[in-house]
């Protein structure tokens, strides 16, 4: 398509103004590689003006806030006082710790039950089975990473939700946990397990690409020494697809980050700070990550200063994001050259 | 020597039934929505515009999603894919290996680990500005306010174009690498061009990478509902000129906002303002479908690129 | 340099090989394999003496790999492999179904044609065998295990600066003798190399085959080799193998002076 982008637009020109000398298909060539290059710099601008576009929007929260942005968890009522300030009269103060700490303990908690799982069904997909299971094993991973997150969303509604309040909750707790929050259902723990399975085909897919790369070699030498198989993958192939196995974990954690819609319809959507005090009532905090705290708050963006909020919840997913993506390499390229791979 | 045994047994444990989790997780998903969605879906259902109302009867079908859906799609990948195409060509016949490179490799790795819901809020602050205000409509009405509305599908599209572009990108580039050498050398010893080479020679044979990319990035742009939510908007019905289905209302149309099938489950779930689930499994049903036939068609074109082969 | 081999710690046999009636650690009996349909060896017999070395040898293709493979069950892991006939090493037929693979492997070690050091540190390639198939045994004595097998193979002077560094970076020929080093750690009793020097510089050949002349004073050796010199420098019987059949076997001296078959007088003299 760009070909034909280009013929129609350029091949006139060009045509009128090189009729009398010099090499035309040469020059039509260079003008198609500027055509291609040019192309090529919008998608590298893009990212850029996503970083300038949104730090722009969110600044007057950090000018109000300074680094209270990321101290103080007052949320829920500073979005409402904010909403009934006055236009001339905006409130830009908003402390978003406690979304950052639901944004961490959900995506870490489906790390910390996504990536054992993954990697041990990544092993049962390449090592330990064979023929239809084999197959079905990857068919239903690739499913799995390609549902959309709003049918995680709704099964996690109507499934997780339930089982949560009918086994772990009861009157008695609810009332003890009144003056915090609503205990009902809708909580971390519902993130947490939700994610997990969102996040799982993605610490698969990497693990199964890792895994499938180490060579033979080193599994016949470590058979060779009279290792079992199951020793083997655990002690060798493991540990030799380690860079790529991390890759993984690292892409899951920033698809687990920035997952904005299920966890909306699941965590419970109002920002509290979840406490260790509370035991394992921990878990059953309704907590309201980042990236739904856009979804849920979106109604009120036509308020100045809530918008602004909104954006600075965007601008610190953008900025553990870009770090993630770009500590994956690092981190990969580290563990080969420790292992002596390249 | 017990306390060995012991162990390898329970991690392999572990792992058979990780295993079998996520193969139950997966049926678990599609069984659950067959059942609790196959009644409501229904030719009728299929045909109809929704309509907001608190009561199942009368709450209409999912004409207007679908077609959203498709809408959609079809802007962003009609948008990414040259976009795509090029980068990925500049990437692995012209790109040398400098820092420009270096950075715009950086850029697409970055751009592939942004979050959906910060690309649809950068739609926000990038479309409500008033000189791109002919992709939505110009807020009119409220007095000091010089803003665009800043959803619609045009807007949408592009969004999700952005969405998808380093993916296809990596798709694209990895086609056009596995292309053998020798076929380029061979067309360039004809004589010709380096850009004939490409267009004529590099890209289709890499045409099957670049099929797999397009149906990656459908796959991506039909599941997602951050972008749509926040660049298209949460009305269910299309809000252009009506009948929307009208090829002359097809500017309008896109200019103006509606609903997907995942903002249609969104607003018809528990979470979302219409609390009719029936509809909400019913619409994932139908979603559900499209994406397994997308699968299928990417492992079907894979699987001929194998035959192909040997 | 004398004997530098001593005793492993752990050795229960006494380092002396399995040896059945008739002094021979290793007798083939009849012996044909397929992969899928095709057959690759043909009712070969051969007897392989204790602390000897043996050398396979024999055009490319010819099946060499797949007997010496025989002999630690390594071609289990081919789905398509199978096999008749009898392999007995001391009393036992290890191709029986009953057989112990693990504890067979731990007996009959084998160094491939390619260095295959894990992408670990040197000293971790060797404690991952010993932690492995010995867990109860301290660290200390790992480590005394360790240095003392490093010195067995000849290199522990080479790389005793960068033990804890990755086994990738040494050279190719050292990641041989460090591969010779892990297998020892497992204590075995007959050692199998395929094509060891295959991708070594002569320097490093010449170490690999002085280490070999040492290791058979208390270990049964079977080489496969493409290069008759070495055979001529360190075998002393030879099995010459021809489109998998074993068609000419004997003490190294008498078979390299006068074959008995033209087809190895051909082979010797190039002409394959
Ligand atoms: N995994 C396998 N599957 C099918 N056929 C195989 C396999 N491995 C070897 N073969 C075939 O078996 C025959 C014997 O192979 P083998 O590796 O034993 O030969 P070799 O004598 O070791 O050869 P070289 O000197 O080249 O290493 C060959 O024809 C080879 O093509
Ligand atoms: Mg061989």
């Amino acid at each position: 398509m760009a070909k034909i982008f280009f013929e129609d637009v350029v091949k006139p020109t060009v045509f009128s103004k090189t009729k009398i000398s010099f090499n035309l298909s040469a020059l039509y060539d260079k003008l198609w590689e500027y055509a291609i290059f040019s192309l090529a710099a919008t998608g590298a601008i893009i990212i850029v003006l996503i970083f300038v576009f949104i730090f722009m929007k969110a600044w007057p929260v950090f000018q109000a806030s300074g680094l209270k942005v990321i101290t103080t968890s007052n949320f829920e009522e500073q979005i409402r006082h904010a909403y009934f300030a006055p236009l001339d009269e905006q409130l830009w103060e908003f402390g978003l710790l406690s979304l950052i700490v639901g944004s961490l303990t959900t995506a870490l908690g489906a790390l910390f039950i996504a990536v054992p799982a993954g990697v041990g069904t990544a092993v049962i997909i390449c090592e330990m089975s064979s023929g239809l299971l084999k197959r079905f094993l990857e068919a239903a991973t690739r499913l799995l990473a390609a549902i959309p997150s709003v049918i995680y969303g709704l099964v996690g509604l109507m499934v997780v939700i339930p089982l949560i309040s009918d086994r772990l909750l009861n009157v008695e707790l609810q009332i003890k946990y009144l003056e915090y929050f609503q205990l009902n259902g809708y909580s971390m723990l519902a993130g947490i397990i939700v994610l997990s399975f969102m996040i799982v085909p993605l610490v698969i897919a990497l693990s199964v690409d890792a895994i499938n790369a180490v060579p033979r070699k080193y599994r016949e030498a470590s058979l060779a020494l009279g290792i079992t198989k199951w020793r083997t993958i655990i002690k060798v192939v493991i540990p030799a697809a380690k860079s790529g196995i991390l890759a993984g974990v690292i892409l899951a954690a920033g698809r687990g980050i920035g997952e904005a819609i299920a966890l909306s319809m699941v965590s419970g959507a109002s920002a509290n700070m979840p406490s260790l005090r509370h035991g394992f009532v921990f878990f059953l905090t309704p907590v309201l990550p980042l990236a739904s705290a856009i979804i849920n708050k979106s109604q009120a963006i036509s308020v100045p200063s809530i918008e602004a909020a909104l954006f600075s919840c965007g601008v610190i997913l953008l900025v553990i994001c870009a770090f993630l993506s770009i500590s994956t390499r690092i981190v990969e390229s580290a563990v080969r050259r420790r292992q002596g791979l390249d | 020597m017990i306390k060995i045994k012991i162990r390898d047994a329970s991690q392999q444990l572990f792992a058979w039934v990780s295993a079998l989790i996520t193969l139950a997780a997966c049926f678990g998903i599609i069984l659950f929505l067959l059942v609790k969605g196959h009644g409501a879906v229904t030719l009728e259902f299929l045909l109809t515009d929704p309509n907001p109302t608190f009561q199942a009867e009368g709450a209409g079908g999912i004409l207007a999603p679908m077609a959203g859906t498709f809408i959609v799609t079809l802007t962003g990948v009609v948008i990414a894919l040259p976009w795509a195409i090029a980068t990925a060509t500049y990437l692995s016949e012209y790109a040398k290996k400098n820092l420009a490179t270096a950075y715009l490799k950086l850029a697409i790795d970055v751009l592939s680990g942004v979050p959906t819901i910060v690309i649809a809020i950068f739609g926000v602050a990038l479309f409500t500005n008033p000189t791109l205000g002919f992709l939505s409509s110009m807020i009119e009405g409220v007095e000091g306010v010089n803003k665009a509305f800043g959803k619609s599908f045009l807007v949408c599209g592009i969004g999700m174009a952005i969405m998808v572009l380093p993916y296809m990108i990596k798709t694209c580039e990895e086609a056009i690498k596995a292309v053998p050498n020798a076929f380029r050398e061979a067309s360039l010893a004809l004589g010709a061009s380096k850009k004939i080479t490409i267009t004529d020679v590099v890209l289709p044979s890499a045409r099957r990478g670049i099929i797999t990319a397009i149906i990656l990035g459908m796959g991506r742009i039909i599941g997602d509902t951050a972008i749509v939510w926040l660049l298209l908007g949460g009305s269910i019905r299309m809000t252009g000129q009506q009948p929307w289905w009208h090829l002359s209302n097809w500017l309008s149309t896109l200019q103006n906002t509606g609903s997907t099938l995942t903002t249609y489950i969104f607003l018809n779930s528990p979470a979302g303002e219409g609390n009719k689930p029936e509809l909400a499994f019913a619409a994932s049903l139908v979603l559900v479908v499209i994406i397994v036939f997308l699968n299928a068609a990417a492992g079907l074109i894979g699987f001929m690129g194998k035959v192909k082969e040997e | 340099m004398g004997n530098v081999l001593v005793e492993h710690p752990l050795s229960k046999t006494n380092g002396s090989a399995p040896v059945s009636d008739d002094g021979c650690a290793i007798v083939v009996e009849n012996v044909n394999a397929w992969y899928g349909r095709k057959q690759v060896l043909f009712n070969v017999d051969m007897q392989i003496k204790k602390n000897e070395i043996m050398a396979f040898i024999g055009p490319s293709g010819c099946g060499k790999t797949t007997l010496l493979r025989c002999f630690n069950r390594m071609n289990d892991i081919i789905k398509s492999f199978r096999l008749t006939g009898t392999i007995k090493i001391g009393d036992e037929d290890i191709t029986s179904k009953n057989t112990d693979v693990l504890a067979l492997r731990k007996k009959v070690g084998m160094v491939f044609q390619q260095p295959n050091p894990f992408p670990m540190s040197i000293f971790n390639n060797l404690r991952l065998p010993l932690a492995e198939n010995f867990p109860d045994l301290e660290k200390a004595k790992i480590e005394d295990i360790i240095v003392q097998k490093l010195k067995d193979a000849n290199i522990y002077t080479e790389i005793k600066d960068r033990l804890h560094h990755s086994a990738l970076r040494i050279s190719g020929g050292q990641q041989q003798r460090l591969c010779i080093a892990r297998m020892l750690t497992i204590d075995p009793q007959i050692l199998l190399f395929d094509e060891p020097c295959a991708s070594l510089d002569p320097l490093s050949t010449k170490k690999i085959e002085d280490l070999l002349l040492q290791l058979k004073e208390k270990y049964t050796v079977v080489i496969v080799t493409h290069n008759i010199e070495q055979a001529r420098r360190i075998a002393d019987n030879v099995a010459f193998f021809y489109t998998g059949k074993l068609v000419e076997m004997g003490p190294a001296k008498k078979l390299f002076l006068a074959p008995e078959t033209e087809m190895l007088e051909r082979y010797l003299s190039g002409k394959f």
